[in-house]
């Protein structure tokens, strides 16, 4: 006989020996909470959210901000600023609708696909972050060069002591070190917190595709 | 939620809880997990609820949230008291309807099922259940041939780790 009619003759002839919760007992399931990925998911992404816009308001209050404001320099902050909530609402709604979305009565492969779009949602918002991040360095960078009268004083004297480079030097790769070491340490934690949440689900929708070539 | 939609569904959930047994049979392998599986297809399925429309029987839908639950959803809970590893024998076979080498084939097999990945085992339990291909194929989200094909290859599988 085939092994799996084998096992499917013992399988029909075990069905009275499960266990037989009573109706108090699963009515109690029903109040308790989920623990789902998708839950999770749900739970990260706000904090995410919450996590870049608080960046972004106490960088706003920072004593090196407040300097920054005194330049002349609103032409390029105001639109930056500008960009930064635009897109942050359009992600924002972006990974909602997705929310939504997920339905666990789909199909596997569907449910999977939606959980997968809504984690994306969030992913390129990080990513948007990380490169607005480096963007705004850059631009601050050029400002600070441009109009930071203590860097110009000390630029000048650089300059009269034949240590320009050196100075511009030790300005750029301390700035870019720190923006590595804290774009590492994202990239790090986003790794870990999504490879361990999205392993198994991660493996088995690779596993449906396969079916699929 | 009003206190009738909660009655109708325990009260279809008590009388069609071996569904859910059974899928934590395959994807479960102790008994504290078991419960922990058990309990958040449970509660998969109350949240679900509100959505569900009659189109399709209960049990035909609980298969589907439960399988996705397994599959997808459930994330293990650290909250476990004590782990008796219990072999899915557990559930006592009738012995008497064996002899010893039907009996310790059919173990065999338990346990190769549990080795197999989470889609072949969403396969094998859709068969065990007498579902069709068309019924297995849309539960999954693949194509009805592919189904057929996963489905022999799973045969294999299951024979090559009977007979190594």
């Amino acid at each position: 006989m085939d092994e799996l009619e084998l096992l499917k003759k013992d399988w029909k002839k075990q069905e009275q020996n499960y266990p037989k919760l009573s109706y108090a007992e699963i009515y109690k399931m029903i109040l308790k909470k989920s623990s789902s990925i998708v839950k999770w998911i749900f739970v990260i992404s706000l904090l995410e959210f919450v996590f870049w816009t608080l960046i972004s308001f106490g960088l706003k209050d920072t004593k090196a901000m407040k300097r920054f404001q005194e330049f002349d320099a609103d032409a390029i902050l105001i639109p930056l600023s500008v960009i930064g909530y635009v897109v942050l609402i359009y992600f924002f709604c972006l990974f909602y609708r997705n929310y939504k979305r997920i339905s666990v009565t789909d199909n596997a492969k569907k449910l999977m696909e939606n959980i997968i779009k809504t984690r994306r949602s969030v992913k390129y918002y990080v990513g948007f972050n990380l490169l607005y991040l480096i963007i705004s360095t850059v631009v601050f960078m050029c400002i600070e060069f441009n109009q930071d009268t203590i860097l110009i004083e000390r630029m000048q004297v650089a300059s009269a002591n034949g240590e320009l480079v050196k100075l511009y030097a030790s300005i750029i790769l301390t700035t870019l070190l720190l923006l590595a070491i804290v774009i590492g340490l994202l990239l790090l934690f986003y790794w870990l917190v999504y490879g361990i949440l999205l392993k198994k689900l991660n493996i088995n929708y690779k596993e449906l595709k396969k079916l699929e070539m | 939620m009003s206190k009738d939609l909660e009655h109708s569904f325990v009260e279809q959930l008590e009388q069609h809880q071996n569904i859910i047994h059974k899928v934590c049979r395959l994807y479960t392998d102790n008994y504290d997990s078991h419960n922990d599986l058990f309990q958040e297809i449970t509660i998969q399925l109350w949240k679900a609820y509100p959505k569900f429309r009659g189109e399709a029987k209960f049990s035909t839908w609980m298969y589907r949230v439960g399988l996705n639950t397994a599959i997808t959803l459930y994330r293990k809970s650290k909250r476990k008291i004590q782990t008796q590893e219990f072999n899915s024998l557990e559930f006592k076979l009738t012995a008497e309807d064996y002899d010893d080498t039907e009996e310790q084939q059919l173990k065999l097999l338990y346990s190769a099922v549990h080795e197999l990945n989470d889609i072949e085992k969403a396969l094998v339990f859709l068969y065990l259940e007498d579902k069709d291909y068309r019924e297995i194929s849309e539960t999954l989200g693949i194509t009805e041939v592919n189904a057929r094909v996963k489905m022999n290859r799973v045969k294999t599988k299951l024979r090559q780790i009977l007979n190594p």
